[in-house]
């Protein structure tokens, strides 16, 4: 665990689940850009911190969406002065 | 999410109502289509017996077996992802269950912080399942979940039949307590019953002794997905004809997932081209659920389709409500028939008035409610929140005004309902309510800084809770002039409660009287204010004068204030006004006193609320009645009881009267160094609180007079000195003064104390012990008639009340004997007098009890046992099914009567008396 965990600095993750997710499914997950590959659906995007990850995931349970990966791509460069701007893309 | 109407429609028991029909169908689980079909149109009867409820679930034969076979086992956990078809397997194993098995069932209810309510939900779906009545659960304030659950435990030890325990979405319990309990009653409860879990994940609960002990059973995910034939069984129920290749590929599509089997009947049915479905199905990559539960919705006609989005926002709902949010009208109907379609619609109770959505289907709802209409959510919000409000579910108003965003609106109902929630003991629920408010929220309304500090108070958080009470003081004038009336009678209501929790009474003196005023002006705004803070404000205001010594008005409070919380059906309150007026008075006889602490105890008792600390001052105030009286053995064991109760958060004024009484119960027994332990003990309480306590007197004057008898006559008149600044009660102090004289040999010098007095002056109780010394006095001057006509004096004061107990404090058996040979007009009292003199005080003395330890209880016997352990306080408590509270007190009994002071010298003493085998480490049993 490096401090970006220990002190749940944002983070940008990628998250993989099975099916193409139509306009609903995408709805439940804001703050990530998502796309269709093949038969999957992969979401991209800034979490803020560990509690921002699991609303994530428990969002994915609460819909019976099947998860196939969820993987850490890097930290986020702490370019923006405001953490939240970045969020707000589609 | 229950408001007033609380855990009524959560807790549902389904009786082994089906028996009658397994039997007409065969012996039920024999995998056929036929039973499946049976299963499937199959009827219900509900515990109550009344309206049939139409379940429509398929009867899944070989999952009805696997689960069977793990109720071989104590503990099943079914652990599966949503639409895996968990609550309808437990539904449909409950009503096909053995007619000896009881299934009590218990749906947590989503988002569950307060471990109160999900404890209540369990005792109440237990007591469905069984034969017994169902008791009204009352929710109280300061809820001890060990007790719950050790409560249960001793329900399920008393059941005949086993019964199974099937807690339905657990995942939804984010109560670290209530887990705990669970994890307790799961290795506690008699191994004849059972627990079902069924949950989305695996449950946070350590169960590795029960694993060990293989008695833990687990279905899966796996377990549960539909088989082929299966899919062809729900499939032939709702009548649709597929292929057997297209029905073979949807299995393959939906993976044997129930919610998408169901989903793809529910849109198959009635669908022009069936194999095209099930073709375009097959063919699509999208996610299936979103799929299929947009297929199915898009199935709907428009009408329900708009009402099933419209009314996603609340967690349940009825017709009317539904109504509301659709703006229409007949949605009654519309969800009546979505349940009899199976689809995804469920009712909560047997009348099938209130329904709640699959969840599955409720998030999916939501969600493309806020894409489509997302401008309309906050009025619908508005719109929930005030139905809920206007039908007394509060908890849902705030939390539907939060989601609107409304904060004045949520803070004004906050302000209305916090007694109430306290006094419920919604405790988890308030503090989760509160955390809902943005940051800062309670500077901006002093309403809800109050609830706060009730909150904080009522979780014996007094420091948090004043921090609150002055946030909220200094926003008052903020507040408009119609509610500000409210806030002040709240916050000094309040202040009060801080007050005799801290024993801080001087500083809430003015309080006391504005809450007087504001109380007897009958035509003020305090009428039309919820009754539940009147009531509080009654308590708090009672409670304060009873310990400051003001008996009347503490009177008039605490019998308008039980009156009041019997009209509005609040038992806890009634008990904690009754708990306080079993003193005696110019107004209360000793004997009316105590039939009044009775009086407390058995209404306590009958509303289940005897183990609450609020009820210690009866139980105390009837052993010190007990001992006025005479009756040492019954008062041991009410003030027993009362210490059992009233730790280990006892407030400083209730601790006082408990010391003091059992320093009275040593004394009268001529044991004066454990009462000088006593009455050292309640100086030290005294001493916390800022106001002198009604008590006061009386324990620097027998402190210093017990001090005196054991010969300490410098540190007693230290003591008198130390107490100086009281000018009420001299009669305690001036006795006391008496003893010391006399202890130094100079008896002249105690009737110049004693003579100081005036009768009037001086309360009946210090009046006896007066004539007693008096009478002491001239006896050891060796004026015999003199000494005779004061103890005549004393048997004259003592006669009204029958009081006892001071003959046996100043041990004034020869004084009394004397008295024998002359004339009185006493006759009956005097003879109970020298049975006590005979029977209690005079045999039993310190040096006896150091060498012979007091005969330990049985349920001493049973702590004593675990001494030699290394197991903690909390471990031998679970060992015995007890709470820590009354290990403890046993412990510290024990400790008393072996003179122990650490466990080591209590195991050594208690080897020596031959009570543990020497060498014994562990007795069980």
């Amino acid at each position: 665990m490096d401090d970006r965990q220990v002190f749940g600095q944002p983070g940008v993750y990628t998250i993989r689940i099975n099916g193409r997710l139509g306009p609903t499914a995408r709805s439940a997950f804001p703050s990530m850009v998502s796309e269709h590959k093949g038969s999957e659906t992969v979401l991209t995007g800034v979490l803020e911190d560990q509690s921002a990850l699991f609303a994530v995931v428990a969002q994915i349970e609460a819909l019976g969406l099947e998860l196939l990966e969820l993987r850490e791509v890097g930290a986020r460069p702490r370019l923006s002065p405001d953490p939240y701007e970045e969020r707000n893309h589609p | 999410m229950t408001g007033n109407g609380r855990n009524d429609l959560r807790a549902t028991a389904l009786a082994p109502t089906e028996a009658r029909h397994r039997r007409q169908t065969g012996n039920g689980r024999v995998p056929s289509s036929a039973a499946a079909l049976a299963g499937m149109t199959g009827l219900a009867v509900t515990a109550e017996g009344k309206q049939p409820v139409a379940q429509g679930l398929l009867r899944r034969a070989d999952l009805l077996a696997k689960l069977d076979q793990a109720l071989t086992r104590k503990v099943t956990i079914i652990s599966a992802p949503p639409g895996s078809g968990k609550t309808s397997l437990l539904r449909t194993w409950s009503e096909s269950a053995a007619e000896e098995v009881r299934a009590a069932f218990v749906s947590v209810q989503r988002d569950q912080t307060d471990a109160q309510q999900f404890w209540l939900a369990v005792r109440e779906a237990i007591h469905q399942s069984t034969d017994k009545t169902p008791e009204r659960q009352t929710p109280v304030p300061a809820f001890d979940g060990d007790a719950e659950v050790a409560r249960i435990v001793s329900e399920l030890a008393e059941q005949s039949g086993p019964v199974v325990l099937i807690i339905d979405d657990l995942h939804e319990l984010h109560s670290d307590e209530a887990l705990l309990g669970l994890e307790r009653l799961l290795a506690d409860m008699p191994s004849s019953n059972r627990a079902v879990l069924s949950t989305r994940r695996d449950p946070r609960l350590r169960l590795s002794r029960l694993r060990l002990a293989g008695e833990v059973a687990e279905l899966r995910a796996n377990d549960l997905r539909f088989s082929e034939q299966e899919t062809r069984d729900v499939l032939a129920a709702s009548s649709i004809s597929l292929s057997d290749a297209g029905a073979g590929a949807l299995h393959q599509r939906a993976e044997g997932w129930a919610a998408g089997i169901r989903l793809a009947a529910l849109s198959l049915r009635g669908h022009h081209d069936p194999e095209r479905f099930v073709a375009e199905f097959s063919g699509t990559d999208r996610a299936i659920g979103e799929y299929l539960m947009a297929e199915m919705l898009g199935g709907q006609p428009r009408e329900v389709r708009s009402m099933l989005l419209r009314t996603s926002i609340v967690e349940r709902l009825n017709g009317e409500l539904a109504d509301l949010l659709a703006s229409r009208s007949g949605s009654e109907q519309m969800l009546l028939e979505l349940e009899d379609a199976n689809a995804f619609v469920m009712s909560l109770d047997p009348r099938r008035t209130w329904f709640r959505y699959h969840h599955l289907l409720a998030d999916f709802l939501r969600l493309e409610l806020r894409r489509t209409s997302a401008g309309e959510i906050p009025d619908l919000h508005r719109q929930a929140s005030r139905w809920f409000a206007d039908h007394g579910h509060v908890v849902e108003a705030v939390r539907h005004a939060l989601a609107a965003r409304d904060w004045p609106g949520a803070a004004r109902l906050v302000a209305d309902h916090s007694f109430g929630w306290v006094l419920d003991g919604e405790a988890g629920t308030i503090s989760a309510v509160l955390q809902a408010f943005p940051e800062g929220a309670s500077a901006d309304h002093p309403d809800l800084a109050l609830a706060h500090a009730a909150n904080e108070l009522n979780q014996g958080r007094l420091e948090e809770a004043a921090a609150q009470l002055a946030l909220a003081e200094s926003h008052v004038q903020d507040v408009p002039p119609r509610r500000r009336r409210r806030l002040t009678v709240a916050i000094a209501s309040l202040r009060l409660g801080l007050a005799r929790r801290s024993g801080q009474f001087t500083e809430v003196i003015e309080q006391v009287n504005l809450l007087d005023a504001s109380i007897a002006d009958e035509s003020n705004e305090l009428n039309g204010m919820d009754d539940e803070l009147r009531g509080v404000a009654l308590l708090n205001l009672g409670i304060v004068e009873t310990w400051s010594g003001r008996l009347l008005d503490a009177e008039r409070h605490l019998s308008a204030g039980a009156a009041l919380a019997q009209t509005i059906g609040r038992p806890y309150l009634e008990v904690a006004c009754r708990a306080h007026q079993g003193f005696p008075s110019k107004l209360v006889t000793v004997a009316a006193a105590r039939a009044r602490g009775l009086e407390a105890v058995a209404l306590a008792e009958r509303h289940g609320l005897d183990d609450r600390p609020i009820l210690a001052p009866a139980l105390g105030a009837v052993a010190a009645m007990d001992l006025w009286m005479g009756e040492f053995d019954e008062a041991e064991r009410w003030l027993d009881r009362a210490w059992q109760i009233a730790e280990p958060h006892i407030d400083p004024a209730t601790a006082v009267l408990l010391h003091v009484t059992a320093g009275m119960l040593h004394a009268g027994r001529g044991q004066h160094e454990a009462a000088l332990g006593d009455f050292t003990a309640a100086a030290q309480a005294q001493s916390l609180l800022t106001g002198v306590h009604t008590l006061a007197p009386l324990i620097a004057g027998w402190l210093a007079a017990t001090q005196a008898r054991l010969g300490m006559t410098e540190k007693a008149s230290q003591t008198l000195d130390e107490f100086s600044g009281n000018p009420d009660h001299k009669g305690a102090t001036h006795n006391a003064r008496a003893v010391i004289c006399m202890a130094v040999g100079d008896p002249d010098a105690a009737l110049d104390a004693l003579r100081e007095l005036e009768d009037d002056d001086i309360p009946v109780f210090t009046l006896v012990e007066t004539h007693l010394l008096a009478g002491l006095a001239h006896l050891s001057l060796g004026d015999r008639n003199a000494a005779a006509a004061a103890a005549e004096l004393a048997l004259a004061a003592a006669e009204p009340d029958r009081l006892l107990f001071s003959f046996a404090m100043t041990e004034s058996a020869e004084l009394v004997d004397m008295i024998r040979r002359h004339e009185t007009a006493h006759g009956a009292l005097l003879a109970d007098i020298l049975d006590l003199l005979r029977d209690g005080a005079a045999p039993s003395t310190d040096a006896q009890r150091s060498t012979a330890a007091e005969e330990l209880s049985p349920s001493e016997l049973r702590v004593l046992r675990y001494l030699p352990t290394n197991l903690t306080r909390p471990e031998i408590a679970r060992e015995l099914y007890v709470s820590v509270n009354t290990v403890n007190t046993h412990i510290r009994n024990i400790y008393a009567k072996l003179g122990a002071n650490d466990r080591s010298t209590a195991v050594q003493q208690a080897r020596e008396l031959r009570l543990l085998s020497s060498g014994s480490s562990r007795t069980t049993g």
